[in-house]
């Protein structure tokens, strides 16, 4: 891959470097998330949020995809949470969200009892 | 959905999260710069959560990315016509902060059992292959170098270096101007995703500067110091910045 110049990388970079330029989300909100997260978090590696901020750029992006899939299902144009739980619980990466977009008072909605169910297989 | 709640608590019609508060474990040392009293009512719903004191709070903005960039992340994946309700950006919010608890609790632990103190990026990409998140792994590793290569070519003090290094290398008199140098080795050690590391400074098309006259206007693929270019070139031998103009 031809690398341009020294400046006009630096320009392109603008959006990635760790100093210059923003990232999509805020480095500092990210490690706060990181070190709150409970589990005793004791140091972070700088680079860490900036895989996160990217990461979760990602992550949003998918789940908007996959939930933007239903409202277009129900015809609709607006992207409510049901549309976020009905992703959340159709994609098994998904599964460590399906406590926290089920903890509204549309449980039962949510859960239903597919694949819950015990095959007999023999 | 009515968002408006002139108390500013974060209420979507639902029983969760009526209270914002989360006291921190006093082992804990807290971040934040004391108690923030916003106005209960104003414009930016989101935001303004505190009713009360001075303890060490996780205050709610604290814990979850800012609402307006996870919407601008939303959007891009929408159709201009889309809409999105306020309940699905806070669900939107939390979920992210999850996800950000769920991968790094996962490179924790393994930090933990190889008993090392600082969860590293390579730690996090990792845990989100682990945790079935793996077709992100090629672009975050992908990002990462690239961040990595423009950090390490910000670096000015390294460029006087090498640039005396190549001075010596290659005896002055073509250019006569040191223009630009190439980057230095990145610093960091054999990364688990990242391949081998790199060698001696990878050539740089910009330094094509001090070796030509101005005659060559296409300084070449060849010097591309990013993974995708001549990784085969760890030794100086195979560094012939000179093989363009053959």
């Amino acid at each position: 891959m031809r690398q341009p110049g020294r400046y006009s990388r630096l320009m392109m970079c603008g959006g990635i470097t760790g100093r210059s330029g923003p990232h999509s989300l805020p480095l500092a909100r990210i490690k706060k998330i990181m070190k709150n997260s409970g589990e005793d978090v004791k140091m972070i590696s700088g680079e860490a949020p900036i895989v996160f901020s990217k990461a979760c750029e990602l992550f949003i992006e998918e789940l908007t995809r996959r939930s933007w899939m239903t409202t277009q299902q129900g015809k609709r144009r607006t992207l409510h949470k049901e549309d976020i739980e009905s992703a959340v619980v159709g994609t098994d990466i998904f599964d460590f969200l399906v406590s926290l977009v089920s903890d509204s008072c549309n449980s039962e909605d949510i859960i239903t009892p597919v694949g819950i169910e015990i095959l007999d297989e023999s | 959905m009515e968002f408006q709640n002139q108390h500013g608590t974060r209420q979507s019609g639902g029983p969760q999260r009526s209270s914002q508060m989360i006291l921190q474990s006093s082992g804990e040392s807290c971040d934040n710069p004391g108690p923030v009293m916003n106005p209960p009512l104003a414009g930016s719903s989101d935001n303004n959560t505190e009713q009360r004191a001075p303890q060490c709070l996780v205050r709610e903005q604290d814990r979850y990315m800012p609402i307006a960039n996870v919407i601008r992340i939303m959007r891009r994946i929408l159709p201009p016509h889309a809409k999105i309700s306020d309940d699905a950006k806070e669900t939107m919010q939390e979920c992210v902060s999850e996800y950000i608890a769920f991968i790094t609790g996962e490179a924790n632990e393994r930090c933990q059992r190889e008993q090392r103190k600082t969860v590293t990026a390579e730690d996090v990409l990792w845990a989100m292959g682990k945790l079935g998140f793996d077709n992100y792994v090629e672009p975050l590793t992908i990002y990462l170098q690239r961040y990595r290569e423009s950090e390490s070519s910000d670096r000015s003090q390294f460029v006087k270096r090498e640039e005396r290094q190549l001075m010596d290398y290659y005896p002055p008199g073509h250019a006569g101007q040191v223009a630009m140098m190439p980057p230095p080795p990145p610093s960091y050690g054999p990364g688990y995703y990242f391949g081998p590391q790199h060698g001696p400074p990878m050539y740089d098309p910009s330094t094509m500067g001090m070796f030509r006259d101005c005659s060559s206007s296409d300084a070449g693929g060849g010097g591309s110091s990013s993974a995708s270019g001549a990784q085969g070139e760890n030794s100086l031998g195979g560094f012939d910045p000179f093989g363009h103009f053959k």
